[in-house]
């Protein structure tokens, strides 16, 4: 023990003597609990929203992997154009659900050899229509951005969550339309150099 | 008298080119005319696939597949052939050629005939097909007249028209960035587009899903009294000018768009601390149903 131990004690009874002095504890002025409680979403909601994610990632790997299977089959078929375009395969930025939320593996790789085998199909079209679609393509990819970026602030809102699933499959859907109008659509081989659109 | 040989001077064989260049010039350019017709089934299946130029397909009352119109000049040759009740009419293109034409086709067919028609750029019109009809084009317009059977329009860039008879049918339109017009159409209509703008005009609109990324939206007209209205858009604007008496509940939020209604209910924000405004209300009876959402696109619902 040293020498300025005991001055220290002492403060420290004191200090002891006056916490137990306090009230073990304070009421509220009045009650918090139901502006709280109606702040908050309700249990109903709360217990659907789990299932939300999940079910959007199974819709959209459905889709996803329906549309590959439909480009896949029709990958043989001859060329509409084989001119290959100066601007390279059209890239896809990586999808994300919001912050926090990944994709499923098995979509984002179905998602991925889509978007290969569509960009070979892209240039196929004639260069103002293969224009316009890329500037689309766009537009979709930034409205996606844009709804990730509003869920960064707004983590859990239902409106975006819904409006980013859509957007998602309003690409696939985008995408395999492309591949229809330009895999199948039986006019014979066409040289986009002779097109005027 | 004395006939000389004289040699022929270049400037005469350059105007005798001249002369026969003119003579068969407008016959080469104007391709080749078409004119073939073949016997078919009033109910059968009519598939038309054209690059360039025009399709214009209509239906009559007579028992046979009429084509005319014209060949473009560097075409290899026009396909009509049949395989049941199958008619096959193509266009088709040499596998290597440094010009080719555009050609237009103009076919008659059964009214009561299912229609395929698919092209580049050439437009397509049909009108009096009562049966099934999927029209697709990349860069082509297409113009058509929805009967009670199902009609599809799809194109990248092109320009959709489709004016209802009245009957009640399903029609599916997408667009890339082309625009689509929808009269008279008293069914169901689904419309997807992602720059174009996608307007239903003068129906009684019973269900309608309509979604864009960034195209206006518009509904103008009377609802059905069990009407449903699905319009979803990103940044476009969706406007609702509905006419007579209205009878629907209606769901609007816009995370950032601007919310106007004529029907008198203001819309709340959805919370304190972040954006987001909704408006629920009733009008009428309210059997019908109207869900409108947008991230950014505005949102106004009037009574005309």
């Amino acid at each position: 023990m040293t020498a300025d131990s005991k001055p220290r004690t002492a403060q420290a009874r004191g200090l002891d003597a006056g916490l137990d002095a306090l009230p073990r504890g304070i009421e509220p002025e009045r009650d918090l609990w139901p502006s709280i409680e109606a702040r908050l979403e309700p249990r109903g909601e709360r217990a659907g929203r789990r299932w939300f994610w999940p079910a959007a990632a199974a819709v959209l790997l459905v889709a996803g992997s329906s549309l590959v299977t439909a480009v896949l089959l029709h990958r043989d078929e001859p060329l509409v154009a084989r001119q290959q375009s100066a601007n390279g395969p059209v890239s896809y930025a990586a999808a994300a659900f919001g912050p926090g939320q990944t994709l499923d593996p098995t979509y984002a790789a179905a998602r991925e050899e889509l978007a290969r085998t569509l960009s070979a199909r892209i240039d196929r079209l004639p260069p103002g229509a293969r224009r316009k679609l890329e500037q689309n393509l766009a537009e979709l990819r930034r409205a996606s951005a844009e709804i990730n970026a509003a869920l960064e602030l707004s983590p859990g809102d239902p409106l975006l969550e819904e409006l980013l699933l859509s957007t998602y499959q309003e690409e696939l859907a985008v995408l395999a339309s492309v591949n229809q109008l330009t895999g199948g659509n039986g006019a014979g081989p066409i040289d986009a150099t002779r097109m005027q659109l | 008298m004395t006939i000389r040989n004289q040699p022929v001077r270049p400037l005469t064989a350059a105007r005798t080119w001249v002369a026969l260049a003119l003579l068969a010039g407008p016959a080469a350019l104007a391709g080749t005319p078409i004119n073939e017709r073949k016997a078919a089934d009033p109910t059968g299946h009519v598939e038309v696939s054209n690059t360039a130029g025009s399709v214009e397909v209509t239906g009559w009352a007579r028992g046979e597949i009429e084509v005319t119109g014209e060949l473009g000049d560097g075409v290899e040759r026009l396909e009509f052939s049949q395989s049941g009740k199958l008619t096959r009419i193509k266009v088709i293109m040499p596998n290597r050629s440094s010009r080719v034409e555009s050609t237009d086709l103009v076919v008659k067919v059964p009214a009561g005939s299912s229609l395929f028609v698919n092209t580049v750029s050439a437009d397509v019109r049909a009108q009096g097909v009562r049966g099934s009809q999927r029209l697709q084009s990349v860069s082509g317009d297409i113009g058509t007249e929805a009967a009670a059977e199902d009609v599809e329009c799809k194109t990248v860039s092109g320009d959709v028209v489709v004016n209802g008879t009245g009957h009640r049918g399903l029609l599916n339109v997408t667009t890339v960035s082309g625009d689509a017009t929808v009269s008279r159409v008293s069914g169901e209509v689904n419309g997807n587009t992602v720059s174009g703008n996608f307007t239903i005009t003068a129906g009684a609109t019973g269900r309608s899903r309509l979604r864009s990324t960034s195209g206006d939206l518009g509904l103008k007209g009377k609802l059905d009294a069990d009407a449903r209205i699905d319009f979803e858009s990103i940044s476009g604007d969706v406007r609702l000018d509905l006419a007579g008496p209205v009878g629907a509940e209606f769901e609007v939020s816009s995370f950032n768009g601007e919310i106007r209604n004529c029907f008198g209910p203001k819309p709340v924000r959805t919370s304190e601390y972040a954006p987001g405004t909704e408006l629920r209300f009733r009008e009428g009876q309210g059997t019908g149903r109207v869900r409108i959402k947008t991230l950014n696109g505005d949102i106004s619902i009037c009574n005309k």
